[in-house]
């Protein structure tokens, strides 16, 4: 915290911008990984997801911000994938929705930053509705049977929500700190 | 300011994608590198090797049948293929692929087949210099026309996740039954024909509109550790269907949507 105070206002922006970039860096990296203890059902916590939620979460983020986010990442994960179907589209409804619910229930922003709960509950939901986006997605493009995407969906979208939540806190945490106080010092 | 920063990482993203994220493989490659597989499960892989070697075996008989009726008949050469180690797996979750830790600097090049030991592991989709990004047959998107290798009754084959996959059969009577061995068909352009692929474990004669069949995989497609890519391209093996095929035969199945 000293340290980070004797520093210039724009090194200090300097290294959060680095830190920030690392973090979607070491995610985007994390994701051909199945770790043991971090996969279930051959399938591992969708960790873009849990970015866009904890870079949305933020105080004063806006729709379009969030969104905006949500697209960078997205077609991140695309260039990883298959370019179709996008993964932009999810990841930028997540983004936009959960401002959206942070600024309609006007749910305190220091509960979520004090307490792992709210944040792993909002990723569960947040991994759900991206998951059925993706299955929407899929559907309208056709070249798989719904059943299929609805077996594959049941087990995708379950797997993925609980893995999400529970590692959503040591990503979340980390990166909120960082953001805070570089947010902090540039007030003061 | 924060415009041109959403600007530009937008765009940088952008860049990214019209890659096929060439510069992420290349990064995870780099950075996996101390982790990446040591060959354990020994034991599995043998299993699944003598699996492989029994299915060679009852096509190599189906086909020793074949060429006493055909007289003028060429065989191709044996090409040789690059083992390289399974790096990583799909990126998200609706599709089935793995990334494999060599690239074109080893000669690799996209349509290329990936064999595991066992059998048909899947095809190469992108290539960077030191990985490649593999669409295994387990996934839904990837389609092959199989044969039954007892029986020669032809059908193509759709992945389920996994390490199975259904089996949709052309004739509405297909002599099938639990056990007998599946390998690609000549029909198929994405891959070489007779290449193992799995095992029948059930038969669904009632479907309709065909009748379908669930095939395992003979390869342990969930723990391979190492895989084989060989040379293939849709424009060198049409010669070489030609020689083997009757002139009757359409190259029609097989056909994979992308």
């Amino acid at each position: 915290m000293k340290s980070l105070r004797r520093m210039s206002s724009r090194s200090r922006q300097f290294l959060n911008f680095t830190v920030t970039f690392t973090s979607v860096l070491l995610c985007l990296l994390i994701l051909p990984t199945r770790m043991p203890g971090m996969e279930l059902l051959g399938i591992s916590p969708n960790w873009l997801l849990m970015w866009v939620v904890a870079w949305s979460i933020k105080r004063k983020r806006t729709i379009w911000g969030a969104a905006c986010m949500g697209l960078v990442l997205g077609l991140l994960q695309d260039g990883m994938t298959a370019p179709y179907p996008s993964h932009a589209v999810s990841l930028m409804i997540v983004g936009a929705l959960t401002v959206v619910l942070l600024k309609s229930w006007s749910i305190p922003a220091d509960i979520v930053e004090r307490d792992p709960i709210p944040i792993a509950l909002i990723v569960f939901g947040m991994a759900l509705l991206a998951e059925t986006v993706m299955g929407i997605q899929f559907f309208a493009m056709g070249d798989r049977a719904l059943m299929d995407i609805w077996m594959d969906h049941q087990r995708i979208a379950l797997c993925s929500a609980i893995l999400s939540s529970l590692w959503a806190p040591v990503l979340y945490f980390p990166l909120n700190r960082l953001w805070e106080m570089t947010r902090n010092l540039e007030k003061s | 300011m924060p415009i041109a920063l959403l600007g530009l990482a937008v765009t940088a993203a952008w860049g990214v994608r019209q890659t096929q994220g060439a510069a992420m493989f290349e990064v995870y490659n780099f950075v996996t590198r101390p982790f990446q597989a040591n060959g354990s499960g020994q034991e599995q892989l043998i299993l699944a090797r003598t699996q492989e070697l029994q299915a060679q075996v009852l096509e190599l008989e189906t086909q020793n049948q074949k060429l006493k009726e055909l007289l003028n008949y060429v065989s191709g050469q044996k090409k040789k293929g690059v083992v390289a180690p399974i790096i990583g797996r799909s990126a998200d979750h609706w599709w089935q692929q793995v990334t494999l830790g060599r690239g074109s600097n080893d000669g690799i090049k996209t349509d290329f087949t990936v064999m595991g030991p066992g059998g048909l592991v899947g095809r190469v989709v992108s290539v960077t210099p030191n990985t490649s990004l593999v669409l295994l047959i387990s996934d839904p998107t990837s389609q092959l026309g199989v044969a039954v290798t007892r029986t020669r009754h032809m059908g193509f084959l759709r992945g389920k996740g996994k390490n199975k996959a259904v089996m949709e059969f052309f004739d509405n009577v297909p002599n099938v039954k639990p056990g007998d061995v599946v390998s690609t068909s000549s029909f198929s352009q994405l891959f070489p024909a007779s290449l193992p692929v799995g095992k029948v474990v059930s038969v669904d004669m009632n479907k309709t509109p065909a009748p379908e069949a669930m095939i395992e995989f003979s390869a342990p497609i969930n723990s391979l550790e190492w895989a084989v890519v060989y040379p293939h391209s849709k424009e060198t093996e049409k010669p070489d269907q030609k020689d083997s095929e009757s002139p009757t035969s359409t190259p029609q199945e097989g056909v994979e949507k992308k």
